[in-house]
């Protein structure tokens, strides 16, 4: 009898325990086991003015690209009978024009010479940055990894980048080796500006070359090459891909400087900076010409440096967001 | 404090030396000549030869390297930096002549920028989360990333074109009456603004950032829990330290003011450094162009170095 009783009361347990472990292993299922990028992207949404900059950028981004591939050549097509004309949406046939914005004092379509102007200067930053990239990570890996003297030697000529005013080499090298081609200006701005991501990656690698798992890897046998491109590299580039978009900022807004003194771009080509060149003759006659680039150049550069702190933020795996 | 000077002022020198070479190199390299500009059928090939020989345009590179590196830091002879191929003049005579309205221009900004940019960072920062903080810190923000010569378009388009109060090129006003200080003061209105805007919200919101991070220090906590007057803790034993590094802040805004803001220059028609760099470039003007460089990264040196010795100077914890 007591041993049945007991028998009974065992079953009994084991079904609780049975019951209690399902639910637990449901509590534990709903947990959600986040990623790094999953947080990265939690940690995003959680800044809103730089999911909105990321919203204008795609805006901004899809107008450059897909209006000038709608509207042909007619951000280079002039109409003398148009100087300056106002906005005018449907032509005499009744056919849509893309003339949004008017004529500018040319007659040619404001609208898509806006959007190929900003295709031109967004082209040239990506170009830019991505030169800036690979020769900042290149000088910034061999001197973080290496250290001594390679990294004395490299970092000196940092110093040396570093003490010349920049924009004044920038005209420099458009102005003696241009002849306004896109290609030097892309140059141009590389040539001075790899040494930021340099520092960044060499600061990086200079503290991550003690950490454990590193050390181990080497000790494993592991060359420089697998060390630096599987192990150290990827958490490094968190800054330097804020750097990146920064730099996006930074190279626009020189485009533009340069071809507003007339050193870049030559003013039939059409970039922000050769739009704003060609306001300048009309700054005390029609002010209203320089807004169109104008405004485009701000928001290109707030948005940037907008996501670049959002960034910062999302991409530090030591912030910790909690679930919401 | 003497040998730390010492030392890095030795350490600057291979740095102008690299600089030297680099940008040597890159005049070296451009194609064309610097006499490219006179030649035309009247000009007769002797006469050119002349110039070739006069320039010493005739020698390799490296003959050409070691004397200019050599008459180079020669400051006290007139022809040190050699001759201008465009103003027919010694180079160094010209850059000296600019730098009084540089200085003028650049500190004035200066001078504006830490007036009106640590008051206003130290009241964001005080009264964190008001509305002022707010509209300092949404000011902040947008005046920082306003790229400075697209600022100075539309000042001179709004002061100059739309408004016409300020003139819109120049330092004084040609005939009677141009030229004295109220006239000059009239001039820099716009270029001085267009300067000192994105540097006064660069500032403002590193003063803010700094000021914060010390209001939340132990020390201050504890000048709070004895007793001490608030306005006493905050003005007096908490911004001393806060401001502290702003020292670094004006390191790296001096040398802006030696190579001139270039485009702000340019645009305001301003006769200082930035713009005779920017008309040298234009020119071809090569042994400016090198001397414009060379007083470039000189005032970047002197800055950083300047800025180093004045935190060890205001900063007790700071030994050399």
């Amino acid at each position: 009898m007591a041993d049945r009783i007991d028998a009974l009361e065992i079953d009994d347990i084991a079904r609780q325990r049975r019951e209690e472990a399902d639910s637990l292993a449901e509590d534990v299922d709903r947990t959600p086991v986040r990623t790094y990028w999953q947080l990265v992207r939690r940690r995003f949404r959680q800044h809103r003015m730089a999911v909105i900059a990321l919203f204008v950028l795609a805006i901004l981004a899809s107008y450059a690209i897909l209006v000038p591939l709608i509207t042909g050549d007619a951000y280079a097509d002039p109409d003398i009978f148009k100087p300056d004309a106002p906005p005018e949406i449907f032509n005499e046939e009744g056919e849509f024009t893309f003339a949004i914005l008017g004529y500018n004092e040319i007659g040619i379509n404001l609208f898509a010479r806006l959007a190929k102007a900003i295709q031109t200067s967004l082209t040239i930053a990506l170009a830019a940055v991505v030169i800036i990239l690979t020769i900042g990570i290149l000088v910034g890996s061999i001197a973080g990894y290496f250290g001594g003297w390679i990294d004395n030697l490299l970092m000196r000529l940092v110093d040396i980048m570093l003490s010349m005013p920049a924009l004044f080499i920038i005209l420099m090298l458009v102005s003696f080796f241009g002849g306004g081609s896109m290609g030097i200006v892309i140059f141009a701005i590389a040539f001075t500006g790899w040494t930021t991501a340099a520092r960044l990656v060499r600061a990086e690698f200079l503290s991550l070359r003690e950490v454990d798992y590193v050390q181990a890897a080497r000790a494993l046998g592991a060359g420089p090459q697998r060390i630096i491109l599987r192990h150290m590299l990827p958490p490094a580039m968190a800054p330097v891909v804020v750097a990146a978009t920064l730099g996006i900022a930074d190279s626009v807004i020189v485009e533009a400087a340069l071809s507003f003194l007339g050193f870049g771009l030559p003013r039939s080509d059409a970039s922000l900076g050769t739009m704003l060149n060609v306001a300048r003759e009309f700054f005390f006659t029609d002010p209203t010409k320089v807004v169109y680039p104008g405004v485009m150049l701000m928001l290109i550069v707030l948005a940037a440096s907008f996501l670049g702190d959002g960034l910062r933020d999302a991409l530090d795996p030591r912030q910790r967001v909690e679930a919401k | 404090m003497a040998t730390y000077v010492l030392r890095r002022t030795l350490q600057a020198i291979p740095i102008l030396f690299g600089v030297a070479i680099i940008s040597f190199a890159i005049v070296q390299l451009a194609p064309g000549s610097p006499i490219d500009r006179f030649r035309n059928p009247n000009v007769r090939p002797e006469v050119l030869q002349n110039l070739i020989r006069l320039y010493g345009l005739d020698q390799p590179w490296w003959d050409q390297l070691i004397k200019w590196l050599s008459t180079f830091p020669q400051v006290w002879r007139e022809d040190a930096w050699g001759h201008s191929l465009f103003f027919y003049r010694p180079v160094r005579d010209i850059i000296l002549e600019r730098i009084p309205a540089t200085l003028l221009l650049g500190g004035t900004a200066l001078l504006v920028t830490i007036v009106v940019a640590i008051p206003i960072g130290i009241l964001a920062a005080v009264k964190q989360y008001s509305i002022a903080d707010k509209i300092i810190t949404t000011f902040a923000t947008i005046g920082y990333a306003i790229p400075s010569f697209l600022l100075g378009i539309y000042l001179l388009v709004l002061g100059a074109g739309i408004l016409g109060i300020f003139p819109s090129f120049g330092m004084r006003t040609g005939g009677a009456g141009g030229g004295d200080p109220l006239d000059v003061a009239w001039h820099m209105v716009l270029p001085v603004s267009s300067l000192a805007i994105q540097q006064i919200a660069g500032w403002s919101r590193y003063v803010r950032a700094k000021m914060l991070e010390v209001l939340q220090q132990d020390y201050v906590r504890t000048a709070r829990a004895k007793g001490l007057a608030s306005n006493r803790v905050t003005y007096k034993h908490a911004l001393r330290n806060a401001l502290i590094p702003v020292i670094t802040l004006f390191g790296l805004t001096l040398p802006g003011l030696l190579s001139g803001a270039v485009i702000t220059e340019t645009i305001f028609s301003w006769p200082g450094l930035g713009q005779l760099g920017v008309q040298a470039v234009e020119t071809r003007d090569y042994p400016l162009v090198l001397a414009f460089v060379m007083v470039g990264a000189f005032g970047v040196v002197v800055g950083n170095l300047l800025a180093d010795v004045l935190y060890g100077l205001a900063d007790p914890r700071i030994k050399y």
